[in-house]
């Protein structure tokens, strides 16, 4: 075990924090809006990989130009799970809309399956085998495309929740929904626009990771899950959190595929949110 | 009145799987009853005490794979193992408990499905033990009382029914005792549960420790009864809410729900299986997450307090209603 | 021992993030007394409860209760030693009767919940509640809610009870009741500490007052000492001016 390789990994670890992070501030816009956990998240990445798979495969597009496509599809998506799914239980106890997601994951998955079978599906762009290399280190170029996408997204969003009025207008029901309604602000269209902005974000993560990554209907549980930790780790409704956070799982996992074999990688995640609840168990961010 | 149905419906059950057509149909039942010892445990501590857990697939595949790998390596009856299993998955529950009970609805909802998921990873790392993917298999050995292994489906179908009355009785039990009215206070607010004395931390660890053990039991008579446990199937996520769903359908908190729910679920399970024919590989467990769906927008409370409120009204409206007191 | 100092905080302290909110609290309570505490919003009033009943960990100070430590206990030891308290914003179990609520504080003692039952029953009628025995909690009354918190807190057979702003938003006829409610708990042997922002009704029951600002006790002696301390004047015109 050499520098070299450890350093791979870290760098290897930082690139798929930008996927994560992505995923994340998705899950914890709709959370913090609509203060709803949505259980299917993974299942919008899936869903964002397989219209990115099928863009290309049908009409040649590549991946990135047809984020241009996908973002707005997913948009749309999530507004309509957001009108008819969970708009109806926002006032239900717990159990309702934990198993109202759950249940949208489970067809989701399952639709992927019956519609697209479970083989695993590639996209195969003419840049996908070029890398960087610098003193032993090889970055491929997909991931770290993946990596400034991600994070020129969650910049634009930044921009957009503290430069616009939509934006201020979005924090300002996750802040509290009485006064924000008070200020003339309707919560129900900004309940939209979050749960539109968490399922495009999800889904231009898929679409970002579709040129080195397989498709198929159960891709998005392991994102989903990661998701999960990244944001409990960074704090319910904190996007600076998420960052943070992702960017700590991201390298945790990267050294424990390192250390402890592959298939392990989403067990050293998971050892880090029980570390997290133990030690930390309001997040990173404290007292959000 | 009561009594009377209850004897009745009890002695169905008895002579049940001699009014079945064929073994199929009491492979159904097997199942079922299977699924109500499970939702009953997962009551315990989803119904209950409001602490829903998307992870009992750890606790059930536990339970078969260690009483599978005790009986592989050492030829131990399962009749003993079968207490083995409980209790290592009841081990298994107490430092879960301590971790996540500090977590809110929603997020210790997926802290058990990390649960679940990290010990299937794990059972799939470690293949020299436990054959990862390929799975365990029961020896078979034909009828061996002893070893809990019987050729014919009606033995299976009275020891899983018997499972199922012992939770019947022991939630019954339990909702009249302390600890049932606690569980219930803390599901309602935890803070004011703390507030006049209830150690919150220690009912929900009691619950959830029980729940894990009847969990694990089950665990190790499926194993029996299917002779093979694989860690996709029993450690599953698509276990857990399986699992979750019998007791909600049924409805939650409830000494008949998961009952109920069972007996919805798994005719549901087995008539989609049957009307696709495994042509379309995923369909039926579309048709499942749209019912888990439909199900909450419609009766997020589950199938048994609607009976009940239904049930009550019809009662209210006879002024000569006798024994209408549920 | 009546008249013996019961519950002792010594120097609470409690940050959080950039507010201090409270800062080295001392105070005696009284076996026996009403001890009315008072001050600005903001004053760290809820806090103390907070602190005092293990729902906040201090970061410096301790709680002594009838001679022993009971800093840092989570909640639930807080109230089986004997200090039970309401909240400012009631927190009934709100699909349970208000029989069953009353049961649940009942069950710390009297394990057993028929026993438990029959205390709950009797607790009910000593607060006036035994005709809402078989409602369900949710719906009743402010007033009603209000006597429900104290009813459960009392089932728990508590030696010092803390009522947090009992009476905010009654009317001046439950505030009547209200207040015969509290000096009713002192007859039954009980210490009460109450926080209040209905003055009327704090001035007139209390021993004694305890007056907080900022975090820390400006003022502390008998109602009408209180109300002409200048310092207490000053910290709610004070309180006036920060606020504008």
């Amino acid at each position: 075990m050499d520098l070299t390789t450890i350093v791979q990994a870290l760098i290897s670890g930082v690139l798929m924090a930008g996927i994560y992070a992505l995923v994340a501030i998705g899950l914890t816009l709709i959370f913090g809006v609509v203060r709803i956990v949505n259980f299917a998240q993974g299942e919008f990445v899936m869903l964002g990989m397989y219209a990115t798979y099928w863009l290309w495969k049908l009409w040649g597009i590549d991946p990135y130009a047809s984020l241009l496509i996908t973002m707005p599809l997913l948009f749309c998506f999530g507004v309509l799970v957001q009108r008819f799914l969970l708009q109806p239980i926002l006032h239900a106890p717990d159990l309702a809309q934990i198993f109202m997601t759950v249940g949208l994951s489970v067809a989701l998955m399952n639709a992927a399956l019956f519609s697209f079978t479970a083989d695993f599906r590639s996209v195969k762009t003419a840049y996908a085998e070029r890398a960087l290399h610098a003193g032993g280190v090889t970055v491929p170029v997909t991931r770290l495309f993946a990596f400034v996408g991600a994070l020129a997204l969650a910049g634009l969003l930044t921009l957009f929740l503290t430069r616009t009025d939509v934006g201020k207008a979005l924090r300002a029901v996750a802040q509290d929904r009485e006064v924000s309604m008070l200020l003339g602000i309707n919560p129900r269209r900004m309940y939209l626009l979050a749960v539109g902005l968490g399922t495009a974000l999800a889904g231009a993560a898929g679409g970002l990771i579709v040129p080195f990554f397989y498709v198929f209907p159960t891709v998005g549980v392991v994102f989903g899950l990661v998701a999960f930790v990244v944001v409990i780790l960074g704090t319910l409704g904190s996007i600076q959190g998420a960052l943070l956070a992702s960017l700590i799982v991201g390298v945790a996992e990267s050294l424990g595929i390192l250390f402890a074999g592959a298939d392990l990688g989403l067990v050293m995640v998971f050892a880090l949110l029980v570390a997290a609840l133990v030690f930390k168990p309001l997040g990173l961010m404290g007292q959000a | 009145m009561r009594r009377a149905a209850a004897a009745g419906l009890f002695l169905t059950l008895i002579v049940l799987p001699f009014l079945l057509p064929n073994p199929f149909y009491v492979h159904i039942v097997v199942m079922m009853a299977v699924f109500a010892v499970l939702g009953g445990a997962w009551n315990l501590i989803g119904g209950y005490a409001g602490q829903l857990s998307l992870g009992h697939a750890a606790f059930f595949g536990t339970g078969a794979y260690v009483s599978t790998l005790l009986v592989n390596a050492t030829g131990i009856s399962p009749w003993i193992t079968l207490w083995l299993g409980g209790a290592a998955a009841l081990l298994l529950s107490l430092p879960v408990g301590a971790i996540c009970f500090r977590l809110q609805g929603p997020y210790f909802a997926i802290a058990t499905i990390g649960l679940g998921e990290v010990l299937r990873l794990l059972v799939l790392h470690f293949r020299e033990v436990t054959n990862g993917a390929q799975g365990l298999t029961v020896p078979f050995k034909g009828e061996a009382p002893w070893q809990l292994q019987f050729e014919s489906k009606f033995p299976y179908y009275y020891i899983a029914l018997a499972m199922a009355a012992a939770v019947v009785l022991v939630t019954r039990r339990m909702e009249r005792a302390r600890l049932g009215h606690y569980l219930v206070a803390i599901g309602q607010n935890q803070d004011a549960a703390e507030a006049i004395g209830i150690d919150s931390v220690r009912a929900k660890g009691q619950a959830l420790a029980l729940s894990a053990f009847v969990t694990g039991v089950a665990g190790v008579f499926y194993a029996q009864y299917t002779y093979v446990v694989h860690p996709d199937s029993v450690f599953g996520l698509g276990m857990s809410i399986q699992i979750a769903l019998v007791a909600i359908v049924g409805g939650v908190g409830t000494v008949l729900g998961p009952i109920l729910g069972a007996a919805i679920m798994e005719s549901f399970v087995q008539s989609t299986q049957i009307a696709f024919a495994g042509q379309y590989p995923g369909l039926e467990l579309i048709v499942y997450g749209g019912l888990l769906m439909a199900v909450i927008l419609w009766q997020p409370r589950g199938v048994i307090p609607w009976l009940a409120r239904v049930f009550r009204r019809a009662a209210a409206r006879r002024p000569a209603a006798r024994g209408a007191q549920a | 021992m009546k008249g013996e100092a019961l519950l002792q905080v010594e120097g609470l302290a409690k940050r959080f993030g950039g507010v201090q909110a409270v800062a080295d609290l001392s105070f005696d309570v009284r076996e026996g007394e009403i001890l009315g505490m008072i001050g600005p919003n903001g004053s760290g009033k809820t806090t103390t409860f907070n602190l005092i009943t293990g729902f906040f960990r201090p970061d410096r100070g301790r709680t002594r209760f009838a001679g022993s430590e009971v800093t840092g206990l989570p909640p639930h030891a807080v109230c089986a030693r004997g200090i039970c308290r309401t909240f400012q914003v009631a927190k009934p179990f709100r699909e349970l009767t208000v029989l069953r609520n009353v049961l649940m504080g009942a069950l710390l003692r009297h394990p057993d919940p028929v026993e438990a039952g029959a205390r709950a029953t009797e607790v009910l009628r000593a607060v006036g509640l035994e005709g809402r025995a078989h409602m369900e909690a949710g719906s009743l009354t402010t007033i009603d809610q209000r006597r429900l918190e104290v009813a459960r807190a009392l089932a728990t057979e508590p030696r010092l009870v803390l009522l947090d702003e009992t009476m905010a938003g009654l009317t001046p006829t439950e505030v009547g009741e209200a207040m015969r409610l509290v000096a009713g708990l002192r007859e039954r042997g009980l210490t009460v500490v109450v926080v209040e922002h209905v003055m009327r009704a704090v001035m007139s029951l209390s021993d004694r007052i305890v007056v907080l600002d900022q975090g820390a006790k400006i003022a502390e002696g008998s109602p009408a000492e209180v109300a002409s301390d200048p310092r207490v004047i000053q910290a709610y015109l004070g309180a006036e001016y920060r606020r504008a």
